[in-house]
């Protein structure tokens, strides 16, 4: 009866990509299909047998049901599966980790796979399958790298530790961004401080793409096949081509910059444009002298233009009344509860209407464990509409990044480039040294208590137990977090949650914007299990909305 | 959208059930539209075909990776849920969202527990099972299968609305005169008087309980009797139910309705409209058809003849005094011994109110020594599968020589005429010859013939116990008449109360303050005066469980369109009555990861649950750890798998020399009141409740 299940060090057991047009005929070899499988040590009969079966009992169980299978689950191991077309992709992991969470593993996966090669069965068709393999294999090791065992639970960023930054270069690195998507080539960026968000402007799974390519050229910047770099920047500087589905490019259009300066409408306009903006540096005040154009025969109606826009932008110089010209920036949710409230509100329209495919989400209240991905937007084959090449480029300074998401002709906008470049440096010079000399943030004494907050629409993590390696005094905690979490996406209307074992009570509540988990260590555990009010657990409640406001929770 | 199956591991398909959804869709499936008449075999057969591949997938997947499917759920949240118990794989499916993972997994497991109830220790031979489960004549194949489907359809629709079936415990009738009364009565006259008839046959009356619906009024258990489980108990109650089912909507009811229809033959009112359980014409099969009893349509076996017509066959009625064969655990001083066999005998008093008796049958000693053989072989040959050889193999209780002298024995008191003994003998002495080799004969060559030998126990105690008797035997049941005037006494015994009974089963407890239960409860409950709004305000439900005893109490939550119950009518009773149901689901889930103590503000309301240990003098035990199970483990709950049992057994271990009580507690309340109050009133609730337990009417 007790059989107590080890938590499995590796996130993922199983992975595999089957393409079922290879496997037509009755001479065809399960191999023929199998692109690539994981663990690649795996001998080769016993990746027919796995996929073999699984794509056979996938089929059987659609046709029963005229639906795609979502997840397979066996005694040792869980399988979220997607099917397009002839391809079948399965992950599989233990089946400790909650349904939710494999699920969103594996669409990361192939998200991030169409993100920087496009279209599946075009990549296929164009690489070889060994070279499409390495690039599954690097996609999986960083998504599977680093982060702890909560994040993968919530399928989270990773975020710098904002409790120990001065909440200015948070502002900082906001206004970099800003003052890049001046460029009407520019999109929309985020930077990035050793493999964690220091501010982004993209949803967070757009983010979540553009940090492999990050980590990726950090970690291996001799790569050969590293994409192309600029020499004239001294290396520092590079880009690569990536692809954003529709509704990608729909969002990072949507956000409220004024994109009237975007358009492409004419050539003329735009490098007129171009000069006038980009000549703008964050040292720089704005000033219409620096603004005059060159062109004088143009410069009416481009002055025309841009007179308001330049009048209301307040970039340089913040002003708190003003309207907030950008999608705020994420800043992690803890500068201040004012801070944190406010751009809550804006997230939510991107998170109702980005992700607007909340019809699938369906409400089971029944059954608890695992859902249907309420995220399943996140999974955006781009067969339909077909990826829209984009192109990333990265400015590294040390361990500061600057990613933007920018048109493809950018790179030939010698111009644009430079402009961006200059204006951005002396910036993220200072942003880095900064950011560097920010003690890398003791973890904290093992407190009194133990936390996790979830910002659902930013997508991140503040928790005082990511420092420390999972040890097992917080194992019961994420045990319970793990359930719980699953619990709240499965019944909308649950608001909050109090669970006790022989060992550990957590508290856990959610808002539609936020989850918090909290248990309480030491005190007198030990009781009847009788209901009680006088029974620690009841206080939980009362001790997360007092202790958590310094995290900057407010629970209220 | 729902099915069951069960096939082997070569996709035969050992039993299936359906509804028209499910039917339509695979019928939809495989295209053609099937004939009249010619239905059985072609529905049967694509069915198979459909799932043959997951079933075949399922045991290459056990054979080559070690590894088996639990479960699949699709984008349309379709779930299928499979188990395999041995070489019978169960696969459950739901398509309309009623059902979650664990319910199908539960349904699997009770299922499996009606079998065994139904087969006993044919159970332990997976190929005797399969023959069992599939008999080759069909008619015989499709009246069982239509037997099996509606014991899952009335097992479903009591999950789906009885709280006691919902929680897996028995809700008892609260009114501790009464029961008392029919207790000694049911001691004093009718087990007395049936156990020293001659018309017994051999038989002997250990058990006699009363059931209105599905609620126990009293129960008798005669001293040489061991307890009867919660579990059996549960099964019997379905089986009970299935075959005089009690419409749980329509028989609810005011006093005058039943005054106006009692004991004068077919009225309107009990002939409830055509629900597709209803309409299942095997349980008209299974009704009695006896001058003496009040006879009473319950079904129209026609309305659903034609949407049936893929099943139907006519069955002709059994002779209603023969008694249904069960299996059932029994404890004695020297161990536990499961699935003995047992009469069943359910005997209608008025529609509603039954009669159950359960008699130990004559031979019922062979099915001991055959278990204990059965157990004997599986030891050993666990023991040479395990690597052990030799001396190693042999060690342990009974001793090979043991089972030798007694085996020897066995085959001989049973006689030579019986032809399944010849086979056991000859499989007994090529055993003997292997191991006459002294030690070296135990290696793992000896695993086949602890097979074979297992086999041949199996196949003889399906001879005795599952056989029924050819005509030349001299039937071994209570005479018919015996059976006639046990039913007229109960029937004399309790006339003045049978409305009464009716309605009280409905309204056992109700949470308003109700003068009849008022009335009824303060006797019992003096220290505790029910009326729930008044002293327990934002209350909502509660549902109190003894795991210990396996009974429980709660406010009766009747959701009917003529009824008003407390919880108001239609929509609002039926949302609560959909969160009660999804709170235990919940909670159970936290549990099975070892959680005892849940409470969940969701929407409007505030639950609580609570796990919780007792010794005798009720005295709170400190809250141990509880096992952290997979989630593919057998369901929580006391029908098809005791969980508590195992729970108790396992917290017992650090209690040792005293006895442990184990009980649950839900409630619901309003989410406005604060929390300091809810749990006041659990705390309440939790002590006081079970204060009339001790009284052991209760």
């Amino acid at each position: 009866m007790a059989e107590l299940m080890l938590p499995d060090s590796r996130r993922c057991n199983y992975f595999f990509l089957y393409d079922g047009s290879k496997v037509r005929g009755e001479g065809d070899q399960t191999r023929e299909g199998i692109c690539y499988f994981y663990p690649e040590e795996t001998p080769l009969d016993e990746q027919e047998l796995l996929c073999g079966q699984l794509v056979g009992t996938a089929r059987c169980v659609s046709e029963l049901s005229s639906s795609p299978v979502r997840i397979l689950r066996l005694r040792r191991n869980k399988f979220s599966i997607r099917v397009k077309d002839d391809f079948f992709w399965a992950l599989g992991c233990s089946v400790e980790v909650p349904t939710i969470s494999v699920c969103e593993l594996l669409d990361q996966l192939i998200n991030l796979f169409c993100f920087y090669t496009g279209s599946v069965r075009q990549s296929y068709q164009r690489n070889s399958k060994e070279s499409l393999a390495a690039r599954w294999a690097q996609y999986l090791s960083h998504l599977q790298s680093g982060s702890s065992e909560l994040h993968h639970i919530f399928s989270c960023l990773r975020t710098i530790d904002s409790t120990n930054v001065d909440p200015l270069l948070l502002l900082k690195a906001a206004l970099i961004l800003q003052a890049c998507q001046r460029c009407p080539l520019v999109l929309a960026g985020c930077i990035l401080f050793r493999g964690r968000v220091v501010s982004t402007q993209m949803s967070p799974e757009l983010t979540m793409k553009v940090m492999f390519h990050e980590s990726e050229t950090y970690t291996k910047p001799q790569r050969p096949s590293a994409p192309s770099t600029f020499s004239s920047f001294g290396g520092a500087v590079g880009s690569t081509a990536v692809f954003l589905t529709l509704s990608e490019l729909q969002y990072v259009q949507s956000a409220p910059v004024d994109k009237a300066f975007s358009s492409h409408s004419t050539p003329h306009k735009s490098t007129a444009s171009k000069k006038t903006r980009l000549s703008r540096t964050l040292s720089d005040t704005p000033s219409s002298s620096e603004s005059e154009p060159s062109d004088p025969g143009s410069s009416q109606s481009a002055q025309k233009l841009y007179s308001p826009h330049l009048s209301d932008r307040s970039v340089l110089s913040p002003d708190p009344a003003a309207p907030r010209p950008l999608e705020p920036p994420l800043s992690n949710g803890t500068l201040s509860p004012e801070a944190e409230e406010e751009p809550q509100e804006e997230s939510f329209y991107y998170s109702f209407h980005s992700n607007g495919d909340g019809g699938s989400r369906t409400h089971n209240e029944g059954e608890m464990p695992d859902p249907p991905p309420p995220r399943s937007a996140a999974f955006d084959l781009p067969e339909e509409s077909p990826p829209i090449p984009m192109t990333l480029y990265l400015h590294r300074v040390k361990g500061l990044v600057l990613a933007l998401l920018v048109e493809p002709h950018f790179l030939s906008d010698t111009a644009s480039m430079e402009e961006v470049y200059h204006c951005s440096l002396a910036s993220l010079n200072g942003l880095e040294a900064h950011l560097r000399s920010v003690s890398p943030g003791a973890p904290g004494a093992p407190g009194p208590y133990i936390f996790a907050h979830l910002d659902c629409i930013q997508s991140t993590l503040t928790s005082n137990l990511s420092g420390r390696p999972g040890g097992a005094p917080e194992r019961p905690f994420v045990r319970a977090t793990s359930l719980l979490h699953s619990h709240f996406c499965n019944t909308e209307t649950l608001q909050e949650a109090i669970i006790r074992s022989a060992g550990a009570a957590v508290y856990g509540t959610r808002s539609v914007a936020q989850e918090t988990y909290f248990q309480q260590h030491g005190g007198s555990l030990r009781n009847s299990g009788i209901p009680n009010h006088q029974d620690s657990a009841f206080s939980l409640p009362g001790k997360a909305r007092h202790r958590l406001l310094k995290h900057g929770v407010n629970l209220l | 959208m729902k099915c069951l199956l069960i096939s082997s591991e070569s996709a035969e398909v050992l039993f299936h059930w359906t509804d028209p959804e499910f039917q339509q869709n695979v019928q939809e499936q495989y295209g053609a539209s099937q004939e009249d008449g010619q239905g059985l075999p072609a529905f049967e057969d694509s069915i198979s075909t459909l799932f043959a591949p997951i079933i075949i997938s399922c045991s290459t997947m056990v054979d080559r990776l070690g590894d088996s499917y639990t479960s699949f759920t699709t984008e349309n949240n379709h779930i299928y849920v499979l188990h395999q118990f041995d070489e019978c794989l169960y696969i459950a499916v739901n398509g309309d969202g009623e059902e979650d993972e664990g319910d199908l997994r539960r349904k699997i497991y009770v299922m499996k527990k009606m079998i065994e109830v139904m087969f006993g220790m044919v159970t332990l031979s997976s190929s005797l099972l399969r023959k069992e489960l599939r008999p080759q004549d069909t008619e015989q194949r499709a009246r069982l299968w239509k037997h099996l489907q509606s014991l899952l359809e009335t097992y479903s629709h009591l999950r789906e609305n009885d709280q006691s079936f919902l929680v897996e415990a028995v809700e008892r009738l609260i009114h501790p005169t009464l029961c008392e009364q029919c207790i000694e009565f049911l001691e004093r006259r009718l087990v007395q008087q049936l156990n020293s008839s001659v018309e017994r046959a051999g038989e002997e009356v250990l058990h006699a309980f009363i059931l209105v619906h599905t609620k126990l009024l009293a129960f008798y258990s005669s001293r040489n009797a061991s307890t009867l489980s919660t579990s059996d108990l549960l099964a019997l109650i379905i089986m009970a139910q299935n075959m005089y089912p009690s419409n749980i909507d329509l028989d609810d009811s005011n006093p005058e309705d039943i005054d106006s229809t009692s004991g004068s033959g077919p009225e309107s009112f009990y002939t409830p409209e055509p629900s597709p359980r209803d309409g299942d014409s095997s349980s008209s099969a299974d009704m009695p058809v006896r001058g003496s009893t009040p006879v009473f349509e319950f079904v129209d076996p026609d309305v659903q003849m034609a949407e049936d017509s893929l099943h139907t066959l006519d069955v002709p009625p059994p002779d209603p005094s023969t008694p249904r064969r069960v299996f059932l655990e029994v404890s004695l001083k020297d161990g536990l011994y499961p699935m003995m066999p047992h009469s069943m005998y359910c005997l209608p008093l008025w529609p509603g109110i039954t009669l159950v008796l359960l008699t130990k049958i004559p031979t019922s000693a062979v099915a001991m020594s055959v278990y204990t053989f059965l157990e004997a072989f599986a030891k050993l040959e666990k023991r040479l599968s395990e690597g052990m050889e030799g001396s190693a193999a042999t060690r342990g209780q009974p001793t090979i020589h043991d089972v030798r002298n007694k085996l020897d024995k066995f085959i001989k008191a049973l006689g030579p005429s019986e032809m399944k003994c010849t086979q056991l003998q000859h499989v007994w002495t090529e055993f003997k010859s292997r191991i006459a080799r002294g030690g070296s004969g135990f290696n793992r060559d000896l695993i086949q013939s602890c097979k074979n030998m297992k086999t041949q126990l199996c196949g003889i105690y399906r001879q005795c116990f599952l056989i029924e008797s050819g005509p030349a035997d001299i039937p071994r049941r209570l005479s018919p008449g015996l059976q006639e005037r046990a039913q007229t006494m109960v029937q004399d015994k309790l006339m003045d109360w049978k409305d009464f009974l009716l309605v009280k089963s409905k309204r056992n407890i109700t949470m308003v303050s109700y003068p009849v239960s008022k009335l009824i409860l303060l006797p019992v409950m003096s220290s505790f005066n029910l009326t729930y709004l008044e002293d327990f305000p934002g209350l909502i439900h509660f549902i109190c469980v003894d795991r210990s005893t396996g009974q429980m109490i709660a406010p009766s939550l009747n959701i009917t369109e003529r009824n008003t119950s407390e919880l108001g009518k239609g929509p609002l009773a039926h949302f609560i009555k959909s969160k009660v149901w999804s709170l235990v689901s919940t909670t159970r889930r936290y549990l099975q990861k070892g959680y005892s103590t849940v409470t969940l503000r969701d929407g409007d309301f505030y639950f609580c649950y609570f796990l919780w240990f007792e010794n005798e003098t009720g005295y709170k035990l400190e809250a141990g750890d509880i096992p952290v199970l997979p989630d593919d483990s057998a369901p929580i709950g006391m029908l098809a798998w005791d969980y508590y049992r195992k729970l108790l057994r396992y917290y017992s271990k650090n209690h040792q020399g005293e006895v442990v009580k184990c009980y649950e507690l839900l409630t619901v309340h309003l989410g406005v009141i604060p929390t300091e109050v809810i749990l006041q009133h659990c705390r309440q609730l939790a002590s006081k409740l079970w204060e009339p337990s001790r009284n052991p009417l209760l």
